[in-house]
């Protein structure tokens, strides 16, 4: 185990419904419900990424709902100060489980560029709030980037790949 | 048992329940293609094509996203009137039952032919409100509640013109059962004659839904989303399945009174039916991707000094000409 | 201009010493110190004579904490820097937010970061920070933060009273497009009083320039305002420029302001999308980026980023354009022109649109005065101010190019003007096409390691929100001293809770949409 942020225990389920459970999955894992939760510049590529170009909407995550309690995964796309903490924290608390969160940009996986000796307002990695399930480098990542993170979700609930892997030229 | 079972069937009993069935099964088929055609086609509307991965062009999308909202945590706010809280989204599916129960799908496709049919609708339609209200207080949440106040003075004010707006149809046919008007339409649809009365009804009914360029009760950048903001997993599933099935009761009920109804010629009714209906709500869908959103005293002032003014004097002019 | 100012100040303030300074090596025209106890003085004279405050800043010199006050007029520029200085052990000075309004905030920052305590003014409060601060973060050396000072915290506490319902637009809210908090004190529909709360973006750029080189605090420009970076870029590589006297190619010039009005565009169009969907119309969004994406293509192709440009250098740019950045420009152009008509159809002829800004938000000349807005706001009040004729930078002078302003300063007045400024920027880019000479694209001999001369700059630039001013004090090291971001969002945002006042929720909704807020901007 690492030093930083949560692991939470594998929660004992006592019965499994095997079947049941790989069908959820799969429905979950086609129909990511975003929640608005845009910080920083991160979330204007976020917003990018749903637009027509990129269109999140292909794989059913489209539906960004304004409401906590109707989403499914929260992106943290930019910088967290110590004053917007608190407000993650409760949101992330509202949605329903399962839900899973994406850190988007460098600023949420680590505080990215605002990183000084000395700084006095900023939280170093969201992960230290909440549990982060994959991150998305960049500053700002790429809408692309992004969708590979959803994809990289899709493979964490369901086990397999939507795509094949592109193999990278280098 | 097969003929006791055909028997019971065929009694009035047994047809209400089989109706009753056909009724759910068709309410969630219709919220599931619905919530379907609406990404599509606002993709389409908006360059880029929406759902398209899961399933052939995505038609499993819906199906998807209702498991998963099926499988979420039932979560209940620690604030919230209980009863109230719960009590809401379940009640807000009686109207929506009650309605199918007297539109006439086809000449013979009826649950009941209740000879009051529209006043049953109407009188139910009411209960929507009071669900609304209901959820918006019970969420202990200030968005829910001007959501569900906004709805309510919405809903009243526009509830008086869609009323006066099928008043004339009702006169012209004789009847307040849907499945005489239908039939009185055999020749001429009641559009030809009543044109403001179908557009008046028609901007009562989109009110009614709470959609845009109307969707004040869920304006998401004013009130997140409105009285259903604090609800999540199979209960705001449940509101989503009333909003649509509204939408689809609003436009069927306009393609009875003044589109003919199941009537139009080679196809067999039902396919009529669904046809025009079908084509009203893509029209509320394509509303709803080209319009901003109306301010909540212009809404008002629209139904109190424009629709009602407008739709007594087409019901006396109507009056007036079947008296001559 | 200045000359006249400088002799009636002299003989209507008493004991004042203004001193001309030349503009192209500080960039103000005149400077002038001044003691507590004469300030209301000079700023009741400054107010009189229509100035506006520009900015307020604080320096903390370690023997003493400097005060700065740029006033300004907005049609002939004669930018005017009243100095302040004060005791670092006990720092007081009188409040001058019952002259102008837009003190009220510079006053409350410069409180909170440097623990100057203004007399007079009438709410203290916390702006930016969170709780649990306990020192001054401004002040070079560690300050702590009095108790009673750690009281004012909390900023704004609802539900003191009992019959009033509060609400809360944001710090996550769909309308406020990012980490604005409005606490709004409703009467039913109607707003009784908004108070904005910032600061949940606080990046502390400004304390960041300050142990950081000059060289490397240029990405943060980029993300301080991340719709406009490239004017945020150009404001900063012209202040080093000024500060260190470093000349620019012809080329150089001409580039960077067809990427700056590239990206302007860019700016205006996400704007358009963002606000029609804070009025419920959600097609436009996407059909703006789609619009946006071409721009994208062209800037990425030289700048190498999407978003948070950095292309801009001292004395030039990051690397040359090639045939393919003014092939894809002029293409998109072209494409951009055809596209005006489509906006006009399916937004500015709708009556729905129509209605709901009209006559919405109304701004008067005198109120844009008193607080300071720039940009598209202060124009839709009929002040034809645009920094880049007025007080002209890198090759904007010998370009033409309109400014279009409103006669009614509501909302729909700033949105025709961002409209018309997009055609404007059409026609500067297809000029400075035109006109693009050939030569080198960076000055030569710049140095690695700056080491500018003592002293302090002030640049100006006009971003897609207004006018952005970058106040630069260097001690002759290879890092700002300190460094003042005049951010134009902060001064647009400080006449909301007025334009707020006793509207309906949706129209508030509806003039913050109208402001272009950008809050990592605001905050810094
Ligand atoms: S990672 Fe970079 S682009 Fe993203 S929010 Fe942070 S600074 Fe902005």
């Amino acid at each position: 185990m690492g030093e930083r942020g949560f692991h939470l225990e594998k929660e004992i389920i006592p019965v499994k419904f095997a079947l049941v459970e790989k069908v959820l999955d799969l429905a979950r894992a086609n129909s990511l419900w975003p929640v608005t939760f845009g910080l920083a510049c991160c979330a204007i590529e976020m917003m990018a990424a749903a637009m027509s170009r990129f269109d999140l909407d292909r794989f059913g995550a489209g539906v960004f709902r304004a409401s906590p309690r109707q989403g499914d995964l929260m992106i943290v796309t930019g910088t967290v100060t110590k004053k917007m903490a608190p407000v993650l924290t409760t949101l992330y608390e509202q949605m329903p489980s399962p839900k899973w969160v994406i850190a988007m940009g460098n600023c949420a996986i680590s505080g990215g560029p605002f990183v000084f000796e000395g700084q006095y307002n900023l939280v170093e990695g969201v992960d230290l709030l909440v549990p982060v399930d994959v991150y998305v480098p960049g500053c700002p990542p790429r809408p692309e980037a992004l969708l590979e993170g959803f994809l990289k979700l899709e493979e964490k609930i369901t086990g397999t790949r939507r795509f094949p892997r592109v193999e990278s030229a280098w | 048992m097969v003929n006791d079972l055909l028997k019971l069937a065929g009694s009035d009993a047994g047809k209400m329940v089989i109706g009753l069935v056909g009724v759910l099964l068709f309410v969630v088929v219709n919220a599931l293609l619905l919530t379907w055609a609406e990404r599509k086609i606002a993709g389409h509307m908006q360059r880029r094509i929406g759902p398209k991965e899961v399933g052939p062009f995505g038609l499993i999308q819906p199906i998807a996203d209702a498991l998963k909202l099926l499988g979420k945590e039932i979560l209940t706010p620690a604030k919230v009137d209980k009863p109230l809280y719960y009590l809401a989204p379940t009640l807000i599916f009686v109207p929506v039952l009650v309605s199918f129960i007297v539109i006439p799908f086809d000449a013979s496709l009826q649950v009941a032919d209740i000879n009051v049919g529209i006043l049953v609708i109407l009188a139910f339609s009411s209960i929507t409100i009071l669900s609304i209200l209901m959820a918006g207080w019970g969420s202990e949440n200030k968005y829910s509640l001007i959501g569900a106040i906004r709805s309510v003075a919405q809903n009243i004010a526009y509830e008086i013109p869609m009323l006066l707006a099928l008043l004339p149809v009702v006169m012209l046919a004789n009847s307040l059962s849907l499945r005489e008007i239908v039939e009185k339409q055999q020749g001429l649809w009641f559009v030809v004659i009543q044109p403001l009365a179908f557009i008046i009804y028609f901007i009562a009914g989109v009110a009614e839904t709470n959609r845009t360029p109307f969707d004040l009760p869920e304006a998401e950048s004013e009130l997140v989303a409105g009285y259903h903001t604090e609800y999540s997993g199979m209960r705001f599933a449940l509101f989503f399945l009333a909003e649509y099935t509204n939408i689809f009761i609003v436009s069927a009920i306009a393609a009875t009174f003044f589109l003919g109804g199941y009537q139009g010629p080679v196809l067999p009714g039902i396919v009529w039916f669904l046809l025009k209906s079908y084509l009203l709500v893509f029209v509320i869908i394509w509303l709803r991707w080209t319009y901003p959103r109306v301010r909540f005293d212009q809404l008002l002032n629209f139904a109190w000094k424009g629709l009602i003014p407008l739709a007594f004097l087409n019901l006396l002019i109507t009056g007036g000409l079947l008296k001559i | 201009m200045v000359n006249g100012l400088i002799e009636e100040i002299k003989a209507r303030v008493m004991g004042a010493e203004p001193v001309e300074v030349s503009y192209t090596e500080k960039g103000y025209h005149c400077a002038l110190e001044t003691s507590p106890d004469k300030l209301s003085g000079v700023v009741g004279f400054f107010d009189e004579k229509r100035f506006y405050l520009e900015c307020l800043l604080c320096t903390d010199y370690t023997d003493y904490l400097e005060l700065v006050y740029l006033f300004n007029t907005h049609l002939a520029p004669c930018r005017v820097k009243v100095a302040l200085k004060i005791d670092p052990e006990h720092p007081v000075a009188p409040s001058i937010a019952a002259q102008y309004a837009s003190a009220y905030w510079y006053e409350r920052e410069i409180h909170e970061f440097y623990g100057v305590l203004f007399t007079g003014h009438p709410n203290m409060a916390y702006l930016f920070l969170h709780n649990g601060i306990d020192h001054y973060p401004m002040r070079k050396t560690k300050v702590p933060v009095p108790s009673e000072d750690q009281a004012r915290l909390d900023s704004f506490k609802p539900g003191e009273e009992e019959d009033t319902f509060f609400i809360n637009l944001g710090p996550q809210h769909p309308s406020t497009h990012g980490v604005l908090r409005v606490v709004l004190k409703m009467d039913g529909e109607y707003i009784e009083r908004a108070e904005p709360v910032l600061g949940y973006l606080h990046r502390m750029h400004e304390k960041m320039a300050e142990n950081r080189t000059y060289q490397q605090f240029l990405p943060n420009t980029g993300r301080m305002d991340y719709l406009g970076a490239m004017s945020f870029n150009l404001g900063y590589v012209l202040a080093v420029e000024r500060l260190c006297a470093i000349p620019v190619p012809d080329r150089a010039k001409f580039v960077r302001i067809i990427a700056t009005e590239l990206n302007r565009i860019c700016s205006h169009l996400l704007w358009v999308g963002a606000y029609l969907a804070d009025l419920g119309a959600l097609t436009p969004f996407l059909f703006v980026f789609d619009d946006r994406e071409q721009i994208l293509d062209v800037l990425e192709g030289v700048a190498g980023s999407r978003l948070t440009y950095c292309y801009f250098r001292f004395g030039g740019l990051y690397n040359d354009v090639d045939d393919e950045f003014i092939a894809g420009t002029r293409a998109f152009v072209k494409r951009m022109w055809s596209r005006f008509s489509l906006y006009e159809k399916l937004v500015t002829g709708n009556v729905i649109f129509i209605n709901r800004t009209r006559g919405i938000g109304t701004i008067a000349k005198e109120q844009a005065r008193k607080y300071g807005v720039s940009g598209p706001v202060l124009r839709s009040a009929g002040i034809a101010c645009d920094l880049r004729k007025i007080e002209s930078y890198s090759a904007y002078d010998g370009l033409e190019f309109d400014i279009p302003v409103g006669g009614h300063g509501d909302v729909l007045d700033t949105y025709k003007i961002r409209i018309a400024e997009m055609e404007n920027s059409l026609r500067i880019i297809e000029q400075a096409l035109a006109k693009l000479p050939g030569g080198p694209f960076m000055a030569e001999k710049v140095p690695k390691k700056l080491k500018p001369p003592r002293g302090d700059v002030y640049q100006v630039v006009e971003t897609p929100r207004g006018e952005l001013g970058i106040y630069i004090v260097s001690d002759e090291s290879d890092g700002p001293f300190r460094m003042k971001w005049r951010v134009p969002s902060f001064s647009n945002l400080m006449i909301f809770p007025e334009l707020a006042q006793g509207v309906l929720l949706a129209d508030a909704v509806a003039i913050l949409g109208s402001l272009d807020l950008v809050i990592p901007e605001i905050d810094r």
